[in-house]
């Protein structure tokens, strides 16, 4: 396999995972509030659990990524795979950070974004940062 | 010399391999899938067992004896935490501690806590009597300076709460003093108190909370039994159930026998997968192993030509299906790894078993076996082409230009 063609294999996956990762949190495995949870105020006002909140953050850190694999795919060249490197690490570290410390889930451990969501989202960000981190590390 | 011709070996069997990268790729696929689905059916075993083991040495206890009429809800309180709220008809328990071969009883309560909010699910409340209790006296005695005073509260470790915060049940504020370890049992689900706290809880329920919590004076909803040393338990739980009338005994082992049959059905699955797969696999990799000998043809009688005998030729293609199943066996485990460990939380909850993460040498010992299996099945499948190499002659190869 010539370098070319793992590159945009690479890019490839990258677009692909930053669709999983927007798509998780709502369809694949969905957040509390796709099951019809809502944390209810005094009011009686119904709004997103934490989860809730990851979950949008998510979904924008995904489309970044979307952006990362297109970016890699139109332009392979070394600048382009460094940037797209350091870009994916840091959006990998990021899709991990969010539902764990950044705005977190819900604390039960019983919940569905607890249980499906979050070792979901961990894992989809390590695969990111090691793609991140390949990019980086690849020679000419 | 030898350490040259082994570094040589090696570098031509790994430009062998990354010369049929899409090739490999499914066969690596493969041997990981063998590998991830034996690998899985024995990390899930071992850890619903283990996690047993765990909740059972924390309450203490060899036998359990509950009511006749709540044993399932018994083995849910222990097994998954599920709460439950249940008592025996009369005293009569309070016979056990004075049956032969019966060491220490304790007498707890149980009692369902109610459900408050979105984010606060009802826990299992396990009320303790502190003169015979051994299953959170052994806790507080390796904790020293933690004691369970009046309205402390020790929790389970999926309770969501801090030491040194208050949790409220049935309007009556409880304040946690300790966190007890992960035992992936019920007891994760459940918050300890005192009997008497319990009983002061009950009677403020009617004004305090939304919902009257009875305890039945003097009845308690469970018994655990210690027994004396070199006695049976299967013995004097007979006798237990012998003297006092309207009582069942759970056992460990009885335990063990409800989760190995909740867990059956999943572990067949599994090993069933792995057969089918090596099934298919196996006669498929012969395929693509002979396949790749075929091709090779030509460049095996050069090699031969050059020196090489047939036995270097065979360990040359052994190596390569090796270096395959190897490969494959490690990619499988580590991502049934990550996948059980990710989503182990999900996994309990869906099955309905006690589940901890195994022990590092259980983990060793179920990843040796499923990559020795993957390195087995790797041989067997190579044999074939093997077989075929050797029975060529290189010199009519070259001459027909067998490509």
């Amino acid at each position: 396999m010539t370098s070319d063609t793992i590159l945009k294999g690479i890019a490839a996956l990258l677009f692909f995972l930053g669709i999983v990762i927007a798509l998780t949190v709502w369809f694949i495995f969905p957040v509390c509030e796709m099951h019809g949870q809502y944390t209810e105020t005094l009011t009686g006002m119904k709004l997103p659990m934490p989860c809730g909140y990851s979950a949008r953050a998510e979904t924008g850190i995904g489309a970044l990524i979307i952006v990362a694999g297109g970016l890699l795919m139109a332009r392979r060249t070394p600048e382009t795979r460094q940037a797209v490197g350091v870009f994916s690490l840091a959006c990998g570290v990021l899709v991990v950070l969010f539902p764990t410390i950044i705005i977190g889930m819900c604390r039960s451990a019983d919940h569905p974004c607890r249980q499906l969501t979050l070792p979901a989202l961990e894992i989809l960000g390590v695969v990111v940062i090691i793609i991140g981190g390949y990019l980086l590390w690849k020679r000419e | 010399m030898g350490s040259r011709h082994e570094f040589g070996f090696l570098i031509f069997i790994s430009r062998n391999l990354t010369n049929r990268p899409y090739r490999n790729i499914v066969t690596i696929f493969a041997f990981a899938l063998i590998a991830a689905t034996l690998f899985s059916s024995y990390y899930l075993t071992a850890g619903a067992r283990q996690s047993l083991d765990t909740g059972m040495s924390r309450m203490g206890a060899d036998i359990l004896v509950v009511p006749e009429d709540y044993v399932s809800s018994g083995e849910a309180v222990i097994l998954i935490g599920q709460p439950n709220s249940f008592f025996f008809g009369d005293s009569g328990f309070e016979k056990i501690s004075r049956i032969q071969g019966v060491s220490k009883a304790s007498p707890q309560i149980y009692i369902a806590t109610l459900f408050a909010s979105c984010c606060a699910a009802p826990v299992q409340m396990i009320a303790i009597d502190q003169r015979n209790d051994f299953t959170v006296s052994p806790w507080l005695k390796q904790n020293k300076g933690v004691t369970l005073g009046k309205d402390d509260m020790i929790i389970g470790s999926s309770v969501i709460q801090n030491v040194g915060n208050d949790l409220i049940f049935y309007g009556h504020t409880f304040h946690v003093v300790g966190i007890l370890e992960k035992t992936g049992t019920g007891i994760d689900n459940s918050v300890f108190t005192r009997f008497e706290d319990a009983y002061v809880m009950a009677d403020e329920s009617s004004l305090k909370a939304v919902q009257k919590l009875v305890i039945p004076p003097g009845m308690v909803s469970a018994v655990l039994v210690k027994v004396d040393p070199g006695i049976l338990p299967a013995s004097v739980a007979s006798e237990i159930q012998k003297q006092v009338p309207g009582t069942k005994i759970i056992t460990p082992n009885g335990l063990l026998n409800a989760v190995n049959g909740q867990l059956g059905a999943v572990t067949r699955l599994l090993y069933g997968s792995t057969l089918a797969v090596t099934i298919v696999s196996v006669p498929l990799l012969g395929f693509i192993s002979a396949m790749v000998a075929s091709e090779r043809k030509k460049e095996i009688a050069i090699i031969r030509a050059l020196g090489a005998s047939k036995n270097y030729v065979v360990k040359m293609m052994l190596a390569e299906s090796f270096a395959l199943s190897i490969s494959g066996g490690f990619i499988g485990i580590f991502a049934a790894i990550i996948i059980l460990v990710g989503f182990q939380d999900f996994i309990s909850s869906s099955l309905k078993i006690p589940f901890i993460i195994p022990s590092l040498v259980s983990i060793l010992a179920g990843g040796g076996s499923a990559l020795l299996f993957s390195i087995v099945v790797g041989g067997i499948s190579s044999l074939w082409p093997a077989v075929r190499i050797i029975r060529s002659e290189p010199y009519e190869t070259i001459r027909r230009g067998e490509s």
